[in-house]
């Protein structure tokens, strides 16, 4: 609980200081906003001449964009500073979060604040919340719980990516996640139905980066369509791909050679 | 001359110092060139939708992926850095035009692009086949506009920099741009699949030269006086935003005395 | 048990050999090569409770890497290291509590936070009460002077005042053991004064500091002990005083006279001191034991042979002694 109270304790401390380039947030909010309208008007404008993609209907694919948005908006608001890492390691400012009863990954991550992660939240909901209410989905108690079960996961398979990722930087000279963002990028295929691509990269989405469940399975889950057992299984990846983030952070860790050798 | 040739000279060679970022952009544009032909190879399986074909759409989404390379990566931060950080004062104190000069930079790095965008297409070509050429005179007339896009998407950018004279925050402002010219300019989805009014609007906007217009051309859903009055909108664009972007900057750069740098 | 405990603590760099360049990046990729660098070599330290340890050596002898064995930041290769019988890489939370680290290169403040939020989040971080925080601000600002800085936002301190506000944050949590690593590089004399005068009361309260500094006069009258490390080895390790006795006695007088004073004058003016003729007539230079002699007699001395225009007093830098230890010019006897 402490830990938790302490985490927002130092995000919140960026919060005041954000607040003051009130124009830059503002920008940042209106940029973010613009990205997601336009993912819509495209989908709309497939969407207008074709009834389903691959027997996905629009809502479907709305609600899939909807929760990148939301994963993405999560990561940006609260573990922003996970991109920060590669810099912090090139410059050596890890040597103080050492020395602190507190844990370093959770030091690393509450660095920074990507205030954008609000407006993607919110956007990301709303796109989910009208897509819940077009698909007509049959809500039992089971159902919401897995449902807001699924979610949760979902966001947390999204971050510990963000955070294996880019620890890889541990074993990189360079002062940006180049990796990282390389991978960032791959997970915007994950916004389409994963059964359009060929195998390999199936594969790819659904095991060695298992994006697909930041998305496709946690909609077919509560679609209750496809192969909707598979989305039962997020929470499973969530917490294997948490495992591994902090396997490669703390293994990590001790490779740190802090700077000025 | 002698100066701009000199910086474009310069931006040739130390394109390669930049090949991270360069290769970042690349992976973008590409794996969205991936997630675009999975979705339209779905779409189109068993046969048109809105006036594409699966040959003609895959050929128009391999001339988005050239045009959206090209003259991608150096210009957006390089530019919104020398501005935000003040370097613009001292660029202005040598015997060159600013703007000239920005532009021999951005051509100077075009060439890594365009071979990476060879590779990619002979790549492509090798997956998928041969792409179908239109008859000679449209071949040129494509050509044209290809090289049209490098004046115009240098514009494009160049205002769109040119907003850190009265914004701190240029990652917002790019996010909208990058947004909307994606939208606007048929990166997405060809603009025909738009409701009328605003596929008219984008098509007389400066943005569908950025893509759509060559690909048409290439595709051959554009010929004959049609495409030769597409490509005199390209180039009446370059033309209006080249006289209105010294304006602007003319008006941006008394901003910056006014706040004293 | 000592407070501070290494025991053959040793830290081995590995460094890809690489020839310049893009092709000597190419060819690492197929051929790697690496070139082992020994930081810290067989390092026996025990520090008690209540020392004031003064650490040095030159640049690259493995100071900064020791602190950083010594705080938990670096893995030894080998050896270990105890605080308070704690592993400070096994139980990090734990030891973390009982020590302070500041670097002066490197702040700890947040760039974008008022120091005195900066402050606060590590009053946070360190779970210390609100009582107990304000009696130690209050003290903070009595001695620091703190209170002007605490407004300042981390990216716009000035370097003096970057330095007390880490200091703050190093001893916040009134750690039995602090680490200070060039604690006064690039200070000016008044922010220095200040600064020492604070390590003087933070000893006084029984805190365990170890100092790694090239300004001897950050050591002198702070730290009994004298520690000296050269390419990862400890070469010498015992009392400060007794080294400043036997091999930094030596100072130098520079004076400028008004008349040319003959060299035989001055030397009769001055039997026990060594004279000699400086860069022009006007100039000489008296070498003294300052155990025999003190720079008023020297100038008293002098005073009725020519009236003195300026005058300066050259004192041989503890950097001086080690460098000579290190050219086999002394050899230390712990």
């Amino acid at each position: 609980m402490r830990t938790i109270r302490l985490y927002v304790r130092l995000l919140g401390a960026h919060l005041r200081s954000l607040l003051e380039y009130e124009s830059d947030f503002w920008i940042m909010m209106v940029g973010t906003v613009i990205m997601q309208v336009v993912n819509v008007v495209f989908l709309a404008a497939i969407f207008a001449k074709v009834p389903h993609i691959n027997g996905w209907s629009f809502w479907a694919v709305v609600a899939m964009f909807a929760l990148v948005a939301i994963a993405e908006g999560v990561g940006s608001l609260f573990f922003e500073g996970m991109w920060n890492l590669a810099w912090q390691i090139n410059q050596g400012d890890l040597d103080y979060m050492m020395v602190r009863p507190y844990p370093i990954v959770l030091q690393v991550s509450s660095m920074q604040i990507g205030v954008n992660g609000i407006s993607n939240i919110v956007t990301g909901g709303l796109m989910l919340g009208f897509a819940i209410a077009h698909l007509g989905i049959d809500w039992t108690v089971g159902r919401i719980a897995g449902g807001v079960i699924v979610l949760l996961s979902a966001i947390a398979v999204k971050v510990a990516i963000n955070l294996a990722t880019n620890s890889v930087s541990f074993w990189m000279q360079s002062p940006s996640p180049l990796f990282a963002f390389a991978v960032h990028q791959v997970g915007d295929l994950a916004r389409f139905p994963l059964s359009i691509y060929p195998l390999a990269l199936k594969a790819a989405l659904g095991f060695a980066l298992p994006f697909a469940f930041v998305s496709f399975f946690p909609v077919t889950f509560v679609l209750d369509t496809g192969d909707a057992w598979v989305g039962l299984l997020t929470p499973v990846v969530a917490a294997y791909c948490l495992a591994v983030a902090w396997f490669i952070f703390s293994r990590g860790l001790r490779r740190y050679e802090s700077a000025g050798n | 001359m002698k100066p701009y040739t000199a910086h474009a000279r310069a931006a040739a060679l130390s394109a390669l110092a930049y090949r991270g970022n360069f290769l970042l952009s690349l992976g973008g544009a590409a794996v969205q060139l991936i997630a675009l032909l999975a979705v339209w190879k779905v779409l189109l399986a068993d046969g048109q939708v809105g006036g594409f074909d699966w040959p003609h759409m895959r050929a128009y989404l391999v001339v988005a992926f050239a045009s959206a390379t090209l003259v991608g990566t150096f210009v957006d931060f390089r530019m919104s850095h020398r501005i935000r950080s003040g370097l613009v004062a001292l660029d202005l104190v040598k015997p060159v035009d600013y703007q000239r000069a920005r532009f021999a930079e951005t051509a100077g790095g075009v060439w890594i692009e365009a071979v990476a965008v060879i590779v990619v297409v002979a790549i492509t070509v090798a997956i998928g086949g041969a792409l179908d050429t239109p008859p000679g005179p449209m071949l040129g007339l494509f050509a044209a506009s290809i090289v049209l896009i490098v004046p115009l998407k240098f514009a494009v950018s160049y205002l769109s920099t040119l907003a850190c004279f009265w914004t701190e925050n240029f990652v917002g402002v790019l996010w909208a741009r990058q947004a909307l010219t994606g939208l606007l300019s048929g990166a997405l989805v060809p603009l025909a699949f738009f409701p009328g009014w605003l596929a008219t609007t984008a098509q007389w906007s400066p943005f569908a030269g950025l893509t759509s217009t060559p690909a048409l051309i290439f595709i051959g859903q554009a010929s004959g006086t049609h495409a030769v009055l597409l490509v005199a909108t390209q180039l009446g664009w370059v033309l209006v935003m080249w006289y209105g972007a010294r304006l602007l900057f003319r008006r941006g750069l008394r901003r910056l005395t006014v706040n004293g740098g | 048990m000592a407070l501070v405990e290494a025991r053959q603590l040793t830290k081995v760099f590995r460094r890809p050999d690489k020839d310049p360049g893009m092709r000597g990046a190419v060819k690492h990729l197929f051929v790697r090569r690496f070139v082992d660098k020994t930081a810290v070599d067989h390092v026996d330290l025990s520090i008690d409770a209540g020392e004031a340890v003064a650490y040095v050596g030159p640049n690259g002898a493995g100071k900064s890497t020791t602190v950083k064995l010594l705080s938990g930041i670096l893995q030894p290769t080998s050896g270990e290291v105890r605080i308070d019988g704690l592993s400070p890489q096994k139980d990090r939370i734990a030891v973390s509590h009982r020590i302070g680290v500041l670097f002066g290169q490197r702040t700890q403040l947040w760039w974008d936070l008022p120091v005195s939020e900066s402050l606060a989040v590590l009053r946070d971080v360190y779970g210390i009460d609100h009582g107990t925080y304000r009696r130690r601000m209050a003290r903070f600002e009595e001695v620091l002077e703190l209170g002007e800085v605490l407004p300042v936002l981390g990216r716009k301190l000035s370097l003096g005042q970057r330095m007390r506000a880490d200091l703050a944050a190093a001893l916040l949590h009134a750690p039995p053991v602090v680490y200070l690593d060039e604690p006064t590089i690039g200070l000016d004399l008044a922010v220095k004064d200040r600064v020492r005068q604070f390590f003087r009361t933070v000893r006084d309260e029984g805190t365990t500091v170890m100092l790694t500094s090239h300004d001897l006069g950050d050591i002198e009258g702070f730290c009994r002990r004298l520690v000296i490390i050269d390419e990862g080895r400890i070469i010498f390790d015992g009392d400060l005083e007794a080294v400043k006795d036997a091999f930094a006695r030596e100072r130098i007088l520079n004076v400028q006279t008004e008349t040319v004073v003959p060299l035989e004058a001055a030397r009769a003016a001055l039997p026990g001191a060594a004279i000699e003729a400086g860069e022009t007539p006007l100039h000489l230079g008296v070498r003294f034991d300052r155990f025999t002699m003190t720079a008023g007699h020297v100038v008293s001395a002098l005073a009725p042979l020519a009236n003195l225009v300026d005058f300066n007093v050259d004192e041989p830098s503890i950097e001086d002694v080690i460098r000579r230890v290190y050219s086999g010019e002394l050899v230390l006897q712990p």
